[in-house]
């Protein structure tokens, strides 16, 4: 279960989220939408444990921003995919290597490893696509890979920042449809957002946030 | 043991991923340890040098001249105890007659009818370098032995000989110093410009929950790997120079430069030192 009970955070800049409550339950998928500068990147940086909050909560399953010590935040990233706008995909690597890179850092043996990313990219169809760059893939193609990344580690969370932001619709299209199977088997999927008009037809939960501030919808 | 091999072969892939930084870096420890090999093969040259001219330094001791030689005999084993004294050689009164006859053939006892010339005694210090040598104490320890009379020697030019040498050897220490100290700032900069060229990698390592000994790991051993081209490099640099001036002082004087080839493991030892403290100072400061 993800919760953020009256969490405040201002930025020494100036912009701040207040009194931000938010329970998301296991396996729910929710949509946070808003408009740019909203303060919905922040509110995913608070959940990843990125920033911490100023005054009031936030509980990851078993992780708690209260208690959370610094040497144990990369276990709690372990339980989440993040997936962005960005992709961070990295250019001297290729598919196979940027998906695989979860599992080095968790450890696995190479055998593991090569089922891991085949399945994971057959799941985002990408299968075929092993040794291409980043550069040599479309930007559909590269967030389906971000995607992968994310799933490889069988993540009890997704949350993904503007996934859609550099999509053309029909491909934001298929991305939801493709996070929605991901959340059918389980994972819970918190997907930041400024098109209202891509996510108002799907049939889940939708959290708004105004200047920092949720809004009931 | 995957985890590991994994770092391993990250450290080795990006030896050839940040060519220029990595050839920036070999460079400087191969420059860094070469002119140290080259400081350590002269300072244990000067060594054999300082050795052999202690070999030459020379304390005569005049006693008075009713010292017999008997009573000279037993002051010789004093100066024997001396620290620093290697060895004395005795020189009688009819002894040194014999010298003066044969230097300047004529015979003193046929115009005085006794022999004037006193008892004396060849000092030779100790030649084996660990240290300064103080000649002082010893000349003062010598005068203060009863029944000496006089004592030659060259306290001055000895002093300023060592003195020489122990000064050398300083600035020389200093200079090896101030090329590591410089070493270990170019490899930390050289690495710091990988890091931010590197800094998506770091972020996306960060965003899949990678530890930061994981993130650090692979920048740490291509320093490491860094040392170990530098001081391969490096020795087979000073193994080379040493053999060509081998072959060229052989065709000329007896005199070899001798090494001993085992402070290749010391320069080896001071290229990870260097190499760990550069990338370690150089990540940590970008992880915190």
């Amino acid at each position: 279960m993800i919760q953020l009970k009256n969490v405040s955070f201002t930025y020494r800049k100036g912009f701040s989220l207040a009194n931000i409550d938010l329970t998301i339950d296991d396996g729910e998928f929710v949509f946070l939408i808003g408009p740019t500068g909203s303060g919905k990147t922040s509110l995913l940086r608070l959940l990843h444990m990125d920033i911490f909050p100023d005054s009031g909560r936030v509980t990851i399953g078993k992780f708690d921003s209260d208690s959370i010590k610094k040497r144990k935040i990369p276990a709690l990233r372990r339980t989440i995919g993040m997936v962005s706008q960005n992709y961070h995909l990295l250019d001297d690597r290729n598919l196979f290597e940027n998906v695989a890179l979860p599992l080095h850092v968790l450890g696995r043996n190479q055998d593991e490893i090569v089922d891991a990313v085949e399945a994971a990219l057959e799941e985002v169809g990408l299968s075929g696509l092993e040794d291409h760059y980043p550069q040599e893939l479309s930007g559909g193609e590269q967030q389906r890979a971000c995607l992968a990344r994310a799933l490889i580690k069988d993540p009890e969370i997704i949350l993904a920042d503007e996934p859609t932001g550099n999509l053309d619709p029909v491909t934001s299209f298929d991305l939801i449809k493709l996070l929605e199977e991901i959340n059918s088997e389980g994972t819970t999927v918190f997907m930041a957002s400024h098109n209202y008009s891509l996510i108002k037809s799907r049939n889940h939960r939708i959290v708004e946030i105004h200047g920092g501030k949720l809004r009931a919808t | 043991m995957d985890k590991f091999l994994f770092l391993l072969g990250e450290g080795l892939k990006n030896l050839w991923r940040h060519k220029l930084t990595v050839f920036t870096a070999v460079f400087s420890v191969f420059l860094s340890l070469s002119t140290i090999g080259i400081l350590f093969i002269a300072e244990q040259n000067t060594h054999k040098l300082i050795e052999y001219m202690r070999s030459k330094y020379k304390i005569e001791v005049f006693f008075n001249d009713t010292v017999t030689n008997e009573q000279a005999s037993q002051y010789v084993q004093k100066i024997r105890m001396i620290e620093g004294v290697y060895t004395t050689t005795l020189i009688s009164k009819e002894e040194a007659l014999k010298v003066y006859e044969s230097q300047f053939g004529n015979d003193l006892t046929e115009f005085l009818d006794y022999n004037p010339l006193p008892a004396s005694c060849v000092v030779n210090i100790k030649r084996k370098y660990d240290g300064y040598l103080k000649i002082t104490p010893i000349i003062e320890q010598i005068k203060n032995i009863e029944g000496v009379d006089t004592v030659n020697h060259q306290g001055r030019l000895i002093r300023r000989i060592e003195g020489f040498y122990e000064k050398g050897l300083l600035g020389l220490s200093g200079i090896a110093f101030a090329i590591i100290l410089v070493t270990v700032m170019i490899i930390s900069n050289t690495i710091k410009l990988t890091i931010y060229a590197n800094k998506d990698l770091i972020k996306a390592l960060r965003i899949i929950g990678a530890t930061n000994t994981f993130i650090r790991m692979p920048f740490i051993l291509e320093g490491v790997f860094q040392g170990i081209i530098g001081t391969i490099l490096a020795s087979g640099l000073l193994y080379g120079t040493v053999y060509g001036a081998n072959e060229l002082l052989r065709q000329m004087t007896t005199f070899t430069v001798n090494v001993q080839w085992m402070f290749l493991s010391w320069l080896f030892l001071i290229a990870m030192v260097i190499s760990l403290f550069g990338s370690s100072r150089a990540i940590s400061k970008f992880l915190k």
